[in-house]
């Protein structure tokens, strides 16, 4: 299964939201990798603790390898590769944890051209066969990148896909997302240009809440009662908006509650971040993990 | 001077086994041309040959710049209808010229390499199953694109049983005093070093894919035990983690069935050393067994008093 | 216990090549297009008036080559009912046959050049000649090809060389290139960089070029064609008069029961000088099609067994004759 996780703009959390998803299905007992398709910065090195290839790789990146410069893309096994202690070691049961990383240097796409879709085609097609989940990080916003996985995946069409469209909590988040999917030269718009099915395509696409304060999250308890009245205001306010936008419940696979940690470091969440030195907080690991079952429960993703 | 090749294997993209018809689809890369299929002891299906164009440097341990020009031989091979390859070889042999002739004349030898200029087929052979440098003839490309043809086919529903890695098995082919030399490098390189008596026939190169079907299929199945935790996790989950390979594995195993007698031999020392048939049969006994127990089990629990 | 020698064979299993009668040399004694015949038949009796003496030549020349100066020489013409269909073949076919015979040529057989894109056959259906010898070209690489990548195409067209690379930067906020001029492979201190269209496509209908199509007529002259081992395509004697329409017209048709086989070891093609680029063309693609070198070596046994030595290089036995 290929999974594009794309965001309406940046800061969204994207990044370290797929990271965090793909590391809690390899602990599911998965084997998983994750590839860094944000060109312009691709910076998942950094959030794997891959300090060889925190901006991404000098050599056989996957710029590099879409545009023909190399034979075969780089991979990290993050489970031997990574200098975080915990990490380090592949807990029993867990199952691969590869990261294909971009390219150090490396910009945005500057065009779309038929040796790149195919290569890329070739790329998804060789780690379907062997990678239980493939979660490609498209960066933000319209791009050739956007246009390159669905020119792609028209090409392949027994590979199953899915999309997580990422997005924060506000007004201009919610219509931005929406803007994305269903947009002018939105996904939806491209993709049936590129030779999607309108429906098919829509059926595949879910919504990421990240950031999320829950107006009766334990870190209000310090608010006045006028402060707490005005955020559930505008938390219904934002409901009602996500659902005339196409982005409220029955679209959305799940959100992500702000946390402290994520804010301040993009980093993986480990079980010894939540019960050891405790700096993460138990609902944001248990979001993830709940996050990468449901990614491929197919009961999530029935048409809407 | 040498045969070099690359054979990448992998498993076939669909959920259960294809068909004999449906393997003549899958493997009619060329129009007019039959696919070929052999039905015992186990369905063979081979695709008809294609040419690859190449004009490079070729993998030399000493690092000194070998220009080839000529062509590579590829197919795509079916074994029982669930285990795919892209398989390609060069027979690499001197130019008489000094110089690159017209396209025409390396397509009058297909699956030739010329070499131009000075190079020691030893020292081609240690580069080749070595680690060629950028650049050079890159024949597991050439395969790994034939065995994504296969696997892209329209025909394949691409929900296979189970995920796994394609191995690729690199091997140099001479003529000579016979030995054989099999090594395993990384989870998913292997290299092959064949020195046979007589000239080099198209049935080393059946033996090579031979050797890379079985040598998948160990892989495969040591993989899955170990995915399914034997003993760590609850006999029920490990054994429902082992089923795949009862239904899709185990009855491919027949080793040197397509080897021609002459190269039986080869078959037979490795069988010797390391025993891949031996490895193969302990697997075997322990994914049998770990079932047999689960079985048991659930028999158990099932017919206890009280519990229907 | 003595040990059993046991042979197993499956029919499935092997391969089998059919082979085709060969002449020395087939001699295309012209080609029709619609503007030929707009032009009327004083045109083809020109053709014919310029071909006659060159057709005496080859015969000669074969008769001294062949031991017992049997040459055995076949002669053809091509009409295109591909690119545009004008007039009937019970018009057109015994004029051109009067007209040739004015000048005492015999055409042996009759071809449509539509036939080397499709035609159908009544025992196997529809066969396409065209996508047999597509599914043979094998590029001619450039220096530095290593195999790593696909062959640079550019869909439907052929070159002999490598295409000047794009200036576009490959990436947001690179570089541009700057200019470079496209190569030849196997250039003589300067390149002659031929680049050819095999076909287009407008929605499902693909168009084959007339070079394509030219090359496949070659190698249906040469005999080196097949189709599941089987020869793809042989001529009909027509017996009950002219159809009047194109497509009731077999794909080669034998005009002379008595002919030498339609297929040769060589061609020759007496052509008008404005077919020049394209078979400049032709010649680019011939050179990138791999045969059968089980269809070649029976050729090449065949031949050397009567005592003809071939050109090794399957371009090298094609010759032209511009008048």
């Amino acid at each position: 299964m290929l999974v594009f996780a794309i965001s309406d703009k940046g800061g969204t959390g994207r990044s370290v939201t797929g990271t965090n998803i793909v590391y809690r299905h390899a602990l599911q007992g998965n084997d998983v990798c994750y590839l860094d398709f944000d060109f312009g910065s691709p910076t998942a090195g950094a959030i794997f603790s891959v300090s060889g290839v925190s901006r991404g790789t000098r050599e056989n990146g996957l710029h590099e390898y879409l545009r023909a410069e190399c034979p075969q893309p780089r991979r990290v096994d993050v489970w031997a590769e990574s200098d975080r202690e915990g990490l380090r070691m592949r807990p029993p049961g867990a199952g691969r944890l590869v990261l294909l990383p971009g390219s150090e240097g490396g910009g945005e796409l500057s065009a779309l051209t038929d040796e790149i879709v195919g290569r890329c085609v070739q790329l998804f097609g060789r780690l379907d066969e062997e990678f239980d989940l493939c979660m490609v990080d498209v960066s933000a916003g319209r791009s050739f990148t956007a246009e390159l996985v669905l020119a792609a995946t028209v090409r392949m069409p027994t590979v199953p896909f899915r999309w997580l469209v990422f997005h924060r909590w506000t007004r201009q988040h919610i219509i931005a997302a929406d803007g994305l999917v269903t947009g002018a030269d939105g996904l939806l718009d491209v993709g049936t240009r590129f030779g999607h099915d309108a429906d098919d395509l829509r059926d595949r696409i879910r919504f990421v809440r990240t950031a999320v304060l829950e107006p009766d999250a334990s870190e209000l308890v310090g608010l006045r009662d006028e402060q707490r009245a005005w955020l559930s205001a505008c938390d219904s306010e934002l409901r009602e908006l996500a659902g005339r936008h196409g982005v409220g419940r029955t679209a959305m696979l799940g959100k992500i509650p702000l946390d402290p940690v994520l804010q301040w470091r993009e980093q993986l969440i480990t079980d010894e971040d939540v019960l050891a030195s405790k700096i993460a907080n138990a609902e944001t690991a248990a979001a993830f993990d709940e996050l990468a079952k449901k990614i491929v429960d197919d009961n999530a993703w029935e048409g809407l | 001077m040498l045969v070099m090749g690359e054979v990448h294997t992998g498993l076939l993209q669909n959920s259960g086994e294809i068909s004999e018809s449906t393997c003549r689809q899958v493997l009619a890369i060329t129009a007019g041309e039959t696919v070929r299929v052999s039905r015992r002891p186990i369905v063979h299906a081979l695709s008809p040959e294609r040419l690859t164009g190449v004009d490079c440097a070729l993998p030399a341990a000493s690092r000194s710049r070998v220009r080839g020009v000529g062509t590579v031989v590829s197919r795509c091979v079916v074994t029982g209808g669930r285990v795919a390859q892209g398989s390609s070889y060069v027979r690499v042999v001197r130019s008489e010229a000094d110089r690159r002739l017209p396209w025409s004349h390396y397509l009058a030898r297909p699956g030739v390499v010329e070499v131009l200029g000075k190079a020691k087929a030893a020292d081609l052979a240690e580069g080749f199953t070595g680690d060629p440098a950028p650049g050079c003839l890159d024949l597991g490309a050439v395969s790994g694109r034939f065995l994504d043809l296969v696997q892209g086919s329209p025909l394949l529903d691409r929900l296979a049983p189970f995920k796994m890695s394609r191995t690729s098995l690199r091997w140099v082919a001479e003529t000579g005093e016979p030995s054989i030399r099999f090594t395993l490098h990384s989870e998913q390189d292997r290299t092959l070093r064949l020195t046979h008596p007589g000239p080099f026939t198209p049935a080393v190169v059946d033996l090579c894919e031979d050797l890379a079907t079985h040598d998948w299929l160990l892989t495969s199945l040591l993989v899955i035990v170990e995915r399914a935790r034997i003993g760590s996790t609850p006999g029920a989950q490990a054994a429902a983690r082992l089923t795949p390979a009862i239904d899709h594995l185990l009855h491919l195993w027949m080793p040197a069935a397509r080897v021609e007698e002459w190269l039986t031999p080869f078959w037979d020392s490795l069988e010797r050393r390391p025993g891949f048939t031996r490895q193969w049969h302990s697997l075997v006994n322990r994914v049998r067994d770990q079932i047999a127990t689960n079985t048991l089990a659930l028999l158990s629990t099932s017919t206890e008093p009280g519990r229907r | 216990m003595t040990s059993v020698h046991a042979t197993f064979g499956e029919v499935a299993a092997e391969r089998r090549i059919a082979s085709v009668p060969l002449s020395h040399v087939s001699v295309e004694l012209g080609h029709l297009y619609m503007e030929d015949f707009e032009a009327g038949p004083e045109r083809l009796r020109e053709q014919f008036r310029r071909v006659a003496p060159w057709l005496a030549t080859v015969r000669s020349l074969w008769g001294e080559r062949v031991p017992g100066g049997r040459a055995r020489v076949s002669t053809c013409f091509l009409v295109d009912d591909y690119f545009s269909r004008f007039s009937t073949p019970d018009e057109l076919v015994p004029m051109i046959v009067d007209a040739a015979a004015e000048h005492d040529l015999t055409i042996d057989y009759l071809a449509r050049e539509s036939a080397c894109a499709r035609f159908e056959d009544p025992r196997s259906g529809g066969v396409e000649l065209a996508r047999l010898v597509e599914d043979r070209l094998v590029d001619d690489p450039p220096q530095g090809t290593d195999g790593s990548r696909p062959p640079v195409k550019e869909t439907g067209w052929l070159c002999n060389g490598s295409r000047s690379p794009s200036t576009a930067p490959p990436q947001a906020m690179g570089k541009a290139r700057p200019w470079e001029p496209p190569v030849q492979n196997a250039k003589r201190g300067h390149s002659i960089f031929v680049d050819v269209e095999l076909w287009d496509e407008q929605g499902p209908r693909r168009t084959w070029s007339c070079p394509f199509l030219a090359a496949v007529w070659q190698l249906l002259r040469l005999g080196l064609l097949r189709s599941d081992g089987r020869v793809p395509l042989s001529p009909v004697t027509v017996r009950d008069g002219w159809p009047r329409d194109w497509d009731q017209l077999p794909a080669v048709v034998r005009l002379d029961p008595q002919a030498a086989p339609f297929s040769a070891y060589t061609t020759l093609s007496v052509l008008s000088p404005r077919f020049l680029p394209v078979e400049l063309a032709v010649r680019t693609i011939l050179s990138q099609v791999a045969v059968d070198d089980e269809v070649l070596r029976q050729v090449a046994g065949r031949s050397e067994s009567e005592g003809v030595r071939l050109e090794e290089e399957l371009v090298d036995r094609i010759s032209y004759v511009f008048v």
